[in-house]
């Protein structure tokens, strides 16, 4: 089996074909009801993000007087968009690089040949039932700086006291440490099924040549496991670079600020404090959207290419 | 002891450090919310409860209507996962089997929607919504994520792993396409087809910011909107509280991951990842 | 055909579930109340769950059994105070308003500008209604001594003590510090240290929350927004960088910095749950959390007045809270009058008693301060009538009125970025408040300016 990587999909050429007048229509209809809903939700939506970014708003939100790309220079001059994007950016390589990387390490822990193993694999995907919700109010119980547990655990090793979400210097990385920890049961899940994945004669052919160890996971598991991480490395991000829910129930942006990612701060313009400014907001929308199309664009056409297909 | 037998303890000490740790959360979830506020709110803190009590599970149901909020997340779910699938299976066979003038412009189209992020449009739907009155329904939770750019992308990838021929002898059977779908197709790709559902419903089990927009009835209200709202309570924000909440909503959902893990893990190996 | 008649049941099913659902109603336009039929009141409130949310209900019950066959209200839970203030404004622009909506205090002067609501003062007026309101509360909510709602839910700040604590110290219980500078003395000694250097109990902790800040503003009688707290004309412009607020911030900050203070962030949740723990010795909160103080905890609670930084005691803390507004657009005048007489039941005095019981919310009128069930209770909790006298006692001037603002919220929001900068990121404070100051000036510009253009 072998996957279409994206980019040659679209560009691979189907040539001159005649096409059939039935089965076009076919085609069409099979796809109208995609199309119909992206339409309304999607397409339509963008537009009018468009419309509203050019606008200023009344008291309520509405578009009220054209302002042309005022809403842009506002957003582009002022330093908060390059501070959004900088923490975007931080929170997502916190979260996505140790989600891997833990997420790998633990599925090859899991691939340990003992008895029972199975009732370790079912335990360790636990944080794959919680939800952003369930995972953040229980993480902002133990992050309390008074009596969190974190701190009390501290304490025992008689170590000082940290201020996780209340140190604007350690806010993003804890609110990292409960996205990491929430992701870890899906990665888990998926990199066990990669692995459960890879045919035991290929293992069998590398035992046959000598390779032994750490050589076998470099030289076989690895490579063999490069299309789960590319999954799990786009889809992550792309979570990563829209979360909201833990920032929201941990931090609401703050302290000072150090928490507010591109997502927060245009939740913060459009919806929070009685805030409506959609002008505003729907600017900072289309700014998020050019990101993501860049850095998915930038994943598929630099990384798909070191990916191992079978 | 021999080395064997070492090296198998040692991995069940490792594993089940590990599985403690990753387990914690869960574990001071259950202790808490079996605390009285006066337990909980101690320093240094207590992990265990001293008389466990149930009261907060009561009080909890008592202050929410969860039981409610979660049929309207299993409705809301359910529809969407259900949606998604057929919008999803009729698009992503057009895109294997069928040929069109441009089909690969098309299918750029469909993946261009997986790379806008909601939030990017949520402001306009939201006022879709409004305008068309649609607050506080279960259509508002619904309507917008009944196609899925990355579903019709993930079956297409699968339907295009069966060999033409298989399509071609259909065609001469005079087999039509819906009844080809159905009969050969659906059957053969049912493990993608679980790979594209589990994501479908957790990917709407798990909505935040839409239904905290479109809802403001606690009885409309998702699950995951409820659990948030146990910190608004003024004055009574108390741990044991929110975490009674926490381990009532957890419970449909941890058992759905001990239980279904093989199946979970069966169509995740099948679907998504080669594809 | 038995495969495709699945597929089309299928996709029907799909848009059944898109399609079967609750229908909205929409906006009477009738003027004229119908014959016999009952007249139904929405109303927004922003209790989510709790003693509170019960409380209310049990008011409402009582009200619509009062009323069988006239009037029916139906409460619903809109969202927390922001969440709320943001679901009227769609509301408006969907044409989906409730009869009746709690709003928080800092919402007042945009629902004025909204021009969707109908004055309170005009059903007083037509009725020839006494509110009998307490007056610092009536001079909160009023504007030109007009009310443009009903005040509902309100509450004081207080300093809250560890009465044990203060005893081991060697400190007096029944005199809680006053002034910031007794507070520091006070956290000096009720600070504590295990064996190891780690601080077991601080002497004082405060949530980061802008309501302090405004509080502190009131206490010291100066203004928080120019213009006379807005009240003269439009505020233009917020005083957060006032020298008084300096002082109060460079107080705070320093507390922190020696050690005597702990800053657990913006939920007043985890402070709360760090006093009852004994982990901080004194704190500031509203008075709505004495009982939940008192049950939670395993010490005696004291109270005392909300602390001054200035020599002078002019002045005094402002009310906290929400009131009600009855909506105009999309609801007939008849709805708008039986919406009033639900609102005329809330203030009666053995509603507000059972209100200020339940709730711990102030008995906002004199009235239900008298009821005997409330002078009963109160005998119970002695820390509610510091409150009370704190109450009496204030001076009422613009200062003491609090500041009216349309972008109040976000106000509030900056002042707290700029009291984060403070106390975590160690920012100056003289630098940090202008900084709050400037930063809300775009909004406040834009708000002046539609609110000139409609």
């Amino acid at each position: 089996m072998r996957r279409q990587p994206l980019v040659g999909a679209l560009s691979r050429a189907t040539g001159r074909e005649r096409y059939s007048a039935r089965e076009t229509a076919t085609a069409a209809a099979f796809m109208a009801p995609s199309l119909l809903l992206f339409t309304v939700w999607i397409f339509y939506p963008l537009g009018r993000s468009v419309y509203l970014s050019l606008h200023g708003n009344d008291l309520f939100g509405r578009p009220a007087r054209f302002v042309g790309g005022a809403q842009f220079q506002e957003l582009f001059a002022s330093p908060s968009l390059r501070e959004a994007i900088v923490r975007t950016a931080a929170f997502t390589v916190l979260t996505v690089v140790p989600g891997l990387v833990l997420g790998t390490l633990i599925a090859l822990a899991l691939q340990a040949p003992i008895r029972g193993i199975g009732v370790f694999r079912t335990l360790l995907a636990t944080p794959f039932a919680f939800s952003v919700a369930t995972a953040s109010v229980i993480f902002q119980i133990f992050f309390n700086p008074g009596v969190g547990v974190f701190n009390a655990i501290l304490g025992l090793i008689h170590l000082h006291p940290v201020g996780w979400l209340t140190n604007p210097a350690t806010a993003l990385p804890s609110v990292a440490l409960a996205s990491v920890w929430l992701q870890l049961g899906y990665n888990v899940l998926v990199l066990s099924a990669g692995l459960q994945g890879i045919p035991a004669e290929i293992y069998e052919a590398a035992r046959l040549d000598g390779a032994r160890g750490l050589t076998m996971a470099r030289r076989i598991t690895l490579p063999m496991l490069t299309p789960t991480l590319f999954f799990l490395l786009v889809v992550s991000t792309v979570v990563a670079i829209q979360s909201f829910g833990q920032i929201h129930i941990l931090t609401r942006g703050g302290p000072a600020g150090a928490t507010t990612t591109l997502v927060y701060s245009l939740y913060l313009n459009a919806f929070a404090f009685g805030s409506t400014n959609y002008g505003l907001a729907s600017a900072q929308a289309l700014v998020l959207f050019a990101i993501v199309v860049v850095v998915t664009a930038l994943q598929f056409g630099f990384l798909e290419r070191r990916v191992f297909y079978r | 002891m021999t080395a064997v037998g070492l090296r198998a303890t040692a991995a069940y000490a490792g594993l089940a450090a590990l599985a403690f740790v990753m387990l914690f959360p869960l574990l001071y979830a259950v202790s808490g919310s079996l605390m009285t506020t006066q337990e909980i709110s101690t320093y240094p803190p207590a992990f265990l409860p001293l008389h466990p009590r149930l009261d907060n599970f009561r009080d909890v149901l008592h202050a929410l209507p969860l039981p409610r909020q979660f049929l309207n997340s299993l409705i809301v779910a359910a529809c969407v996962t259900a949606g998604q699938l057929v919008t999803s299976v009729l698009s992503a066979y057009a895109f294997a089997f069928l040929r069109m003038p441009f089909r690969n412009f098309v299918f750029g189209v469909f993946l261009a929607t997986m790379m806008v992020p909601w939030e990017a449009i949520l402001i306009p739907n939201y006022l879709t919504i409004a305008d068309n009155h649609l607050i506080n329904t279960y259509p508002a939770l619904i309507l917008p994520f009944l196609a899925a750019g990355f579903g019709t992308f993930l079956l297409r990838q699968f339907f295009l792993t069966f060999p033409r021929d298989l399509y071609e002898a259909a065609q001469v059977d005079g087999l039509g396409h819906l009844r080809f779908l159905w009969l050969i197709l659906v059957p053969l790709s049912r493990p993608a087809l679980a790979a594209l559902a589990i994501w479908s419903f957790l990917s709407a089990w798990n909505q935040f910011l839409w239904p905290l927009l479109v809802v403001s009835q606690d009885q409309m209200d998702t699950l995951q909107i409820g659990i948030s709202r146990l910190q608004d309570v003024e004055a009574a924000t108390a741990p044991n509280f929110i975490l009674a909440g926490t381990v009532l909503a957890l419970i449909p959902t941890l058992l759905l991951i001990y239980f279904g893990q093989r199946h979970i893990v069966r169509g995740l190996t099948a679907g998504a990842l080669k594809g | 055909m038995k495969r495709i008649a699945v597929l089309i049941a299928s996709l029907v099913m799909v848009s059944a579930c898109g399609g079967g659902s609750p229908s909205s109603s929409g906006p009477a336009a009738d003027e004229t109340a119908p014959a016999g039929k009952v007249v139904e009141v929405s109303f927004w409130h922003s209790f989510a769950a709790g003693a509170n949310q019960d409380a209310t209900n049990v008011l409402v019950q009582r009200f619509n059994d009062a009323h069988t066959g006239k009037i029916h209200v139906t409460p619903a839970f809109a969202g927390d105070y922001d969440t709320t203030f943001s679901k009227i404004k769609a509301a408006v622009q969907a044409n989906q308003t409730p009869s009746i909506v709690q709003i928080y205090d800092v919402g007042t002067r945009f629902m004025i500008d909204s021009k969707q609501i109908t004055p309170m003062q005009k059903f007083i007026d037509e009725d020839k209604y006494t509110t009998d309101l307490e007056p610092v509360i009536a001079n909160y909510f009023s504007i030109n001594g007009k009310l443009d709602s009903m005040p509902w839910n309100n509450s004081l700040p207080l300093l809250y003590i560890n009465r044990d604590a203060f005893t081991a110290a060697g400190l007096d219980p029944n005199k809680p510090p006053a002034t910031l500078d007794e507070i520091r003395a006070d956290a000096q000694k009720l600070t504590k240290k295990d064996a190891s250097g780690q601080t077991v109990q601080y002497g004082f902790g405060a949530a980061i929350y802008g309501w302090f800040l405004e509080q502190f503003a009131a206490r010291a009688d100066v203004l928080m927004c120019n213009n006379g707290n807005g009240r003269d004309k439009d505020a233009t412009k917020i005083l957060s960088d006032s020298p008084q607020l300096v002082k109060v911030m460079d107080w705070w900050k320093q507390m922190l910095a020696d050690g005597l203070a702990l800053n657990t962030g913006r939920p007043t949740g985890n402070m709360q749950t760090a006093f009852k723990a004994g982990r901080v010795a004194m704190t500031l909160e509203s008075t709505g959390v004495l009982g939940g103080f008192i049950s939670g905890s395993k010490f005696q609670v004291g109270a005392g007045p909300y602390p001054r930084s200035e020599a002078s005691t002019a002045g005094g803390p402002i009310v906290g809270g929400a009131a009600l507004w009855i909506m105009n657009n999309g609801h007939p005048a008849y709805e708008q009058r039986a919406a009033w007489e639900f609102v005329k039941f809330l203030e009666q005095p053995d509603s507000m008693a059972y209100w200020h019981i339940k709730t711990g919310y102030f008995p906002d009128t004199k009235k239900s301060q008298e009821d005997p069930t409330d002078v009963a209770f109160r005998q119970t909790r002695p820390q509610f009538d510091v409150a009370l006298q704190q109450l009496h006692a204030e001076t009422t001037d613009k200062a003491t009125q609090g500041c009216v603002l349309g972008v109040m919220p976000q106000a509030r929001q900056a002042n707290e970025v700029a009291m984060e900068q403070i106390l975590a990121s160690g920012a100056s404070s003289k630098t940090a408040l202008s900084g709050a100051v400037t930063s809300i000036q775009p909004a406040i510009d834009q708000y002046n300016q539609a609110v000139g253009a409609t």
